[in-house]
């Protein structure tokens, strides 16, 4: 065997112009594949992590309530809701509450739409960690109960700076207009795609300003310490809270997952059903992220049916280097077959010299791949703004390639070649000796 | 820019307890008197009415914007029907009322979708209710506040508190000529009684014995700064309107 691949090893550069210009092929196959599966995975890891720190829980709670035939977007009974998830999932998880309210906001005769989150800051200090103060500081707006902080674009087109007032002016739950005033406590910047447009402001104030009950929300987060099972956690949730009174269920496609995550307090509609109740969609991240993953989904299916046109071409150029190298080495396989070495032997040794070539450029894909990756993740900063924010970790964009896919793509190459070589190889070990020490094809 | 957070705040406060106790209030019968007064003077049951409204709006540091809309009322059937004819880009949208039903036409997709009936009409601060009959005590308790003069007329007060939240503006102030019981002035509060709006009702025309119609208003955007629509009403006329008028298929036909 030692012998073989001395051989095959030996083989392989003996026409290194056309050695390289198949090899180049595997490597940049390699290099598209394992750069398309990085991001791939690196879109995945860094939208989970952002999102669950920023715009969603473990398991979301969102939902519609209905109070004297009209259906109010949120949900109710929000301590019972807590007491329910605590008892089913553990004490030890943690519950966030939260109050969107979309709505103008005006300064200097300025205006413009925006999504107030409210948090409870009792319990929730992870903004904290991932926003960078420019003017104010966390504590400021702790203290002030109609503080606001507000992202550094939305503070530049307003031109507000810390301790400004701006008014906020929305149409509530009912439909009456209602309007406050917030007082600029910070302004800040943060890498966090789905925060970068959020204006902090207090739970209690934004739902005083929606006129909502006391108990309302429009939604809840659940934290679990772990995520394994996620999905069976949830349905005991859904179970528990049917029991409870309330009418809960799973969402019924991503669309729906999502919608859930993203639900503010808009008017009131009309019920049909006549009955007063809380209707609650328990959602888990991966459903929220069900249609990023579709995306990455699609966008490695374009890069596969790149890579899979490459590999015809390197099919169709293994072919036609098999050919041409075994009419070049027709003595040398007489001369083998003279000697003993039987057809198969020949059929393996050119299938090892094939093989042999794939794994190196395939290698090299790899390494330049990798380099590539590194280069990016730590020397080539990009602008967080627009949609590619999505994609950045603290400013660089997110590569994360794994193990697993590296051996998948060596796996595929190397079957791949193999196959495609094996045929050629099979003719040139089947031709007798004395052909192919007499006759030229 | 400062703006004083404490009385806001305690603003904030009072307008939503001032609403609360708002539902145990009941109507001061001074002001049911002029409301009702009012309304039966705008109130023109018994006839139909057609009429040209034109809209400008005026934004700071913007060009105005034109909107020219025929209007088509009942009021015996609560019922109108409004067409965009200007500009070209709005030409077949329009809207159809009956009762508490309202429905915005959109001729691109030839789809009727249903609005609250208090929306503004195209994006101006001109709600469509203004162009039907008035009926401020379905859904406002009303209480007499004092005299005020405005511009160079005596008017009575009138406050409105809505019943429930589900009006556009909870809190009003319409001031009332005092010599013909027409309204010259109308303030639109929100919960927290921050000025939103005033309307300003210039001039109006008779079109029958005893009954008005405004003829000029103009609507003050107080968020916005310099936003202002003023709205002028042409071309009355109160012959009978055929009924196929008030139906979504005259809507339709109109727009081909």
């Amino acid at each position: 065997m030692a012998l073989y691949l001395n051989m095959a090893l030996k083989n392989i550069f003996r026409q290194k112009k056309r050695t390289f210009t198949l090899g180049v092929n595997y490597t940049i196959v390699t290099l598209i594949l394992v750069l398309l599966f990085a991001f791939s995975q690196g879109a995945r890891v860094n939208i989970t992590s952002n999102l669950v720190r920023a715009s969603a829980g473990h398991i979301t709670v969102a939902g519609q309530y209905v109070v004297d035939g009209r259906v109010y977007q949120g949900v109710l009974r929000t301590p019972e809701i807590e007491r329910v998830a605590r008892e089913t999932l553990g004490e030890n998880i943690t519950v966030l509450p939260r109050y969107i309210v979309r709505s103008a906001m005006y300064y200097k005769g300025l205006s413009k739409r925006v999504t107030f989150v409210g948090i409870d800051t009792s319990r929730e200090t992870g903004f904290r960690d991932q926003v960078t103060f420019q003017q104010g500081s966390w504590a400021e707006y702790v203290a002030g109960p109609n503080a606001v902080v507000l992202p550094a674009e939305i503070a530049k087109y307003f031109e507000i700076g810390y301790d400004d007032d701006v008014l906020v002016s929305t149409r509530t739950r009912f439909g009456a207009f209602n309007t406050a005033t917030l007082r600029v406590k910070g302004i800040y910047t943060t890498s966090n795609f789905f925060i970068q447009n959020q204006l902090l402001a207090h739970f209690d104030f934004l739902r005083k300003l929606d006129i909502a009950d006391p108990d309302a929300a429009s939604t809840v987060y659940l934290y679990l310490s772990s995520t394994a099972g996620l999905s069976a956690k949830r349905d005991r949730l859904v179970e528990a809270l049917t029991l409870a009174g309330f009418e809960a269920k799973k969402p019924k496609d991503d669309n729906s997952a999502l919608a859930a995550v993203t639900a503010a307090s808009p008017r009131y509609e009309l019920d049909k059903r006549g009955v007063d109740r809380v209707e609650l969609t328990l959602a888990t991240i991966d459903e929220v992220l069900g249609l990023v993953r579709n995306v990455l989904a699609a966008v490695n299916a374009i890069g596969t049916l790149i890579a899979a046109i490459m590999l015809f071409i390197i099919a169709v150029s293994i072919f036609i280097n098999m050919r041409m190298s075994i009419n070049e080495r027709l003595r040398e396989i007489g001369t083998m077959r003279t000697i003993g070495v039987e057809a198969r032997g020949v059929t393996g040794l050119f299938v090892l010299e094939n093989i042999l070539m794939a794994l190196i450029f395939t290698l090299a894909g790899v390494a330049v791949a990798l380099v590539i990756v590194l280069v990016m993740r730590t020397a080539v900063p990009l602008p967080a703004t627009g949609n590619l924010g999505l994609f950045l970790n603290r400013g660089r964009l997110s590569l994360v390639p794994r193990f697993l896919d590296v051996l998948i793509i060596l796996a595929v190459t190397t079957g791949f070649t193999a196959l495609f070589s094996y045929f050629p190889a099979r003719r040139g070990g089947r031709i007798r000796p004395v052909e192919a020490l007499t006759k030229v094809f | 820019m400062k703006i004083k957070v404490l009385p806001i705040a305690l603003a904030f406060l009072a307008g939503i307890s001032g609403l609360l106790s708002a539902q145990q209030k009941q109507n001061d019968p001074r002001a049911v008197k002029i409301i009702e007064g009012f309304e039966d003077k705008l109130n023109l049951r018994g006839m139909d009415l057609t009429s040209t409204f034109t809209l400008v709006q005026k934004q700071q540091g913007e060009a105005d914007r034109v909107l020219q809309v025929r209007v088509y009322r009942r009021d015996a059937a609560d019922t109108f029907t409004l067409i965009f004819q200007y500009p070209d880009s709005e030409k077949g949208k329009g809207y159809f009322r009956s009762k508490d039903d309202l429905y915005l036409y959109l001729p691109s997709t030839r789809e009727f979708v249903y609005r609250n009936r208090k929306d503004d009409v195209g994006s101006t601060d001109v709600r469509t209710d203004l162009f039907g009959q008035p009926k401020i005590l379905d859904q406002y308790w009303v209480s007499y506040v004092g005299s005020a003069k405005v511009s160079k007329w005596d008017c009575d007060v009138v406050r409105l508190d809505g019943k429930a939240l589900d009006v556009s503006f909870p809190i009003q102030k319409w001031f009332f000529r005092k010599t013909d019981g027409l309204p010259v002035k109308a303030e639109n509060f929100s919960v927290s009684e921050t000025l939103l709006r005033t309307f300003y009702y210039i001039d109006y025309a008779t079109v029958a014995s005893g009954k008005f119609l405004f003829t000029k208003l103009l609507a003050v955007n107080h968020l916005e700064k310099g936003q202002q629509t003023l709205l002028t009403n042409e071309n009355l006329s109160t012959a009978a309107i055929p009924n196929y008028t008030f139906t979504k298929a005259f809507l339709e036909e109109q727009s081909r």
